[in-house]
């Protein structure tokens, strides 16, 4: 190696003033402003001509449709009028959107949990099934399988006419469990009697109950080391305080039998369910659950081998190892991107409009065919499922961060 | 009897030599006997054996109605005699020849281009000193069993002798070409690539059509051919060197400009553009697109401008907030509106623009990740070796990042591939969109609907599940995740 001198830093005069374009913190500044002003200005362009195109259009561009009658009927909702205001037809499309969603969710979570575990058993066969079921759903588009429920299986498929449907008896008796069609499908369900706002007081009360419970129950499980069961104590004391507000009203709930109408175009009484919800839900449900299935997968995989081999090691049984041992850890790395999959399902819900369910983006589409405003009318509808990814993100945010704190 | 508490230490301390499992299992896979395997796997106590028989019967269930509808329920006539209508929709058909050659090229393309990776492979090892080692054929063709069998469907769903040549001759050019390419020496895989672009523009152009800005796009793969011939380092005076470069570089687009300008040939409008053909290539364009935008963002977002940061993660969290179709109604109804053009845009170059702008958005947190994977020293050692933060950014961040987002990347494009079909409810002709014109056909009504669903089904998944499996085998041979 040749020798290498080297030289002092020259000497700084702190007092010495840099010239402004050489001065860092002035550049940073005037950079961001720069930045700023161009993104700005470009949206300003591009609104600028928005609205000198919808002028030109002579396409409104206030909310004032919102007040407006809706003038369409929404498919398999006869309680829906037409003569009510857009702003009513968005609240029903959010909470088709919700439902369809919920119910994917609980089937995706149920049927990834099961398939998840399933790729590691130790069993071949059951390894392989779940295998092939992941990779099967995980490779087409949900849309594809969306529609595949909605017309392969529903209106093409092997079900029945609604006016020659197949109803399913409870025990002998005249009233149907189940009514199943080619359009909707109708359960048992409740109806609200006329002193149901007694009752929902009263459900207010047992879940500040149950809270309260499950509270008093670790607290006493902290100082005594008593098994807590809090679960099982706060569903108890709920069940019981909204049974009794149930009777306490005098009857607020009452069965409902689901009878097909005598013409046979409709379902009178129960829980009805159309066929644009069922397929919905159900394939995004067996959809995502392929997602989830692969996100348990790792997370069991990222559980320390030394937590299984301890859990042998004391002697739990194959159930208790993942009851006790694995899942909980497995279950809290799974967490966040799990929650990442329940929003994909419900932005997914959107695709519900190929099999026409009455969710948010079939409504926004249909009600800007009939003449609203395409801008605004889109402005809502990404405005909504907006606020609700962001909410979504923040708890979790907020979750995890406590989690994590627990674990170290 | 069994005890319901040991289940796995019994087996293992049950086995013959108990001393010997650690070994066997951490050694090459021991083929055990049928018996032996059976009880060892499927029966090994009885919970599992319920599980077996239970999950086996359901299994051969579904085989059975599997079979029964595929090869004798099954009422294919709407798919077989639409084959073509599935892959290209109404694309017109006196312009067929096009998209004959477009797959001609392309095929060939391909094959240049593995065959030029491999030669590039096979370079380097020359240089590690290490040998180079392939998997043997029949493995590699093993890999690519579902593209195998979706080409056997097609084989057998045509009607027509067509097919099975296009077939043949694709498969000899892919083949003439990866042959040829490999056999490329070193130095050269570089301008092997450059050949492998002007073929792909090509394969694009020869049906959008040789006019407008196309002689733009042609001009890169040429315009880096060119340079590289004659930037051959023989030469001291490296000034000279440089401006003979650039001489060429702009000779070749001024050439190319010119040869555009007199051809002038309109091919088929990208409107035209349907069913298969129209997932695979607005997949295509919307993942080329949206890379230099999402980088662009991902730069942003870790930048350490505050306001540049606010910027780039509003416009992520915004659009991945909201679900892809919401953009494209916005496509269909306004997204022209917000530039002053005096004709308005197709559909398909509006629709292309909404998937663009949401794959960005992902696109920019899968790079991100990649940068966050650059540990911190390589960053501290460009600076301390005075580089500026673009050059630091550009020379030492980058590669590294890239490299590792490789397999996310693709898994991003089998997700926008699947996300094509939404092009449907703005109805554009996609491969699910055609199913509709199919069964609105007289011939056609309202019966096999399920082995058109299935049928389109199938090809998604041909593709998405081989190139998931690529992007998992890239994974481990990048080792990601494991440094």
């Amino acid at each position: 190696m040749t020798q290498t001198t080297i030289e002092p830093p020259p000497e700084v005069d702190p007092n010495e003033s840099v010239v402004w374009y050489r001065n860092v913190r002035v550049l940073r500044v005037v950079g961001q402003v720069v930045a700023v002003a161009t993104v700005v200005g470009l949206i300003a362009w591009l609104f600028n001509n928005l609205l000198t195109n919808l002028d030109r259009q002579n396409i409104n561009t206030d909310f004032g449709f919102l007040d407006r009658p809706t003038n369409f009927e929404i498919s398999f909702d006869q309680g829906f009028d037409p003569r009510s205001p857009v702003w009513q037809m968005v609240l029903v499309g959010l909470k088709n959107t919700f439902l369809a969603g919920i119910v994917g969710i609980v089937i995706a979570s149920i049927v990834g949990l099961i398939v998840g575990i399933s790729r590691l058993s130790s069993n071949w066969l059951v390894a392989r099934a779940a295998t092939l079921y992941v990779e099967t759903f995980r490779n087409i588009p949900p849309l594809v399988i969306i529609i595949f429920f909605g017309f392969a299986i529903f209106t093409f498929g092997p079900f029945p006419l609604l006016s020659e449907a197949t109803q399913i008896n409870f025990l002998g008796t005249d009233d149907n469990l189940l009514i199943l069609s080619n359009t909707i499908w109708g359960i048992p369900g409740f109806v609200a009697e006329d002193n149901v706002g007694v009752f929902w007081i009263t459900f207010g009360v047992a879940v500040l109950a149950a809270i309260g419970v499950a509270i008093w129950r670790t607290q006493l499980s902290d100082r005594t080391g008593v098994h807590h069961h809090r679960v099982r104590w706060a569903l108890g004391t709920f069940l019981v305080i909204a049974i009794i507000g149930h009777f306490l009203a005098g009857g607020a709930w009452s069965m409902s039998w689901p009878v097909v109408s005598e013409n046979g175009r409709r379902i009178d009484g129960g829980f009805i369910m159309n066929f644009g919800f069922i397929a919905t839900a159900l394939a995004l449900g067996l959809y995502t659950a392929s997602h989830i299935a692969e996100i348990i997968r790792g997370s069991i995989l990222a559980v320390p081998k030394g937590q299984s081999e301890a859990a042998n090691a004391i002697a739990l049984t194959g159930f208790q190892r993942y009851r006790y041992i694995i899942l909980p850890q497995a279950l809290r790395i799974a967490l966040p991107p799990t929650i990442n999959q329940y929003l994909n399902l419900v932005k997914n819900t959107s695709l519900g409009i190929a099999v026409s369910y009455a969710e948010i983006t079939l409504l926004t589409k249909t009600s800007i065919g009939n003449g609203r405003p395409a801008p605004q009318s889109i402005a809502i509808l990404m405005g909504v499922y907006l606020v609700f990814s962001l909410v979504i993100s923040l708890l979790l945010n907020a979750y995890n961060r406590r989690i994590q704190l627990v674990e170290r | 009897m069994t005890d319901p508490q040991f289940p796995m230490t019994q087996t293992e301390l049950g086995a013959e030599e108990p001393i010997a499992i650690p070994v066997a299992e951490s050694g090459p896979r021991q083929k055990l006997p049928p018996g032996k395997w059976l009880r060892r796997n499927l029966f090994n106590n009885w919970y599992n054996s319920l599980l077996t028989i239970v999950i086996g019967a359901l299994l051969l269930f579904v085989a059975v109605r599997a079979f029964s509808f595929v090869f004798i329920t099954g009422r294919w006539e709407p798919v077989r005699a639409n084959l073509t209508l599935f892959q290209i929709g109404t694309f017109p058909r006196d312009e067929e020849w096009r998209v004959v050659a477009q797959v001609l090229i392309w095929t060939a393309a391909l094959g240049l281009g593995v065959g030029a990776a491999v030669a590039g492979a096979k370079f380097r090892a020359l240089q590690a000193g290490v040998e180079y080692v392939t998997d043997p054929a029949l493995d590699r063709l093993k890999r690519y069993w579902a593209l195998v069998l979706l080409l056997l469907v097609w084989l057998f769903f045509a009607d027509t002798i067509g097919p099975l040549l296009l077939t043949v001759a694709s498969l000899a050019l892919a083949w003439g070409g990866y042959a040829a390419a490999s056999r490329v020496s070193g130095p050269n895989v570089g301008l092997l690539w450059s050949v492998v672009g002007v073929l792909g523009v090509l394969g694009f152009q020869i049906v959008s059509g040789f006019f407008g800005l196309g002689w733009l796009w042609m001009g890169l793969p040429i315009a880096v051919a060119v340079y590289a011939l004659l930037g051959r380092p023989d030469t001291d005076d490296v000034k000279r060197q440089r401006r003979i470069q650039l001489i060429g570089v702009l000779v070749t687009f001024a050439v190319l400009f010119g040869v555009y300008t007199a051809v002038d040939s309109v091919g088929v409008e990208w409107d035209d553009w349907e069913g298969l053909q129209l997932n695979l290539l607005a997949a295509a364009i919307a993942i080329a697109l949206s890379f230099p935008l999402g980088l662009l963002l991902a730069l942003a977002r870790r930048s350490s401008f505050p306001a540049l940061r606010v910027m780039a993660t509003t416009y992520i969290e915004i659009i991945r907030g909201v679900p892809l179709i919401s953009l494209l109604l916005m496509a269909q109804f306004f997204i022209g509106f917000f530039l002053n053009t005096d004709t308005p845009l197709s559909l398909f170059t509006r629709a292309i623009a909404a998937m663009t702008l949401f794959t960005a958005a992902y696109v920019a947190e899968i790079v991100r990740g990649g940068l966050q994977a650059v540990p911190k020293g390589q960053m501290e050692a460009g600076n301390s070796i005075g580089l500026p933060a673009w050059k630091v950014t550009q020379l030492i961040v980058l590669p590294q990042a890239l490299r590792a987002v490789i397999p996310a990347m693709v898994g991003q494009f089998i997700s926008l591939f699947k996300d094509t079909s939404l092009l449907l409810i703005i109805g554009k002709l996609e491969l699910l969109g055609v199913r509709e014109i199919v069964h609105g056909q007289p011939d056609f009504r309202g019966f096999g609907i399920a082995e058109s669903l299935v049928y389109v089904a199938f090809v998604f998944w041909a593709i998405s599940f081989t190139m998931s499996r690529e992007s998992q085998r890239l994974e481990r041979k990048l080792g990601v995740g494991e440094r």
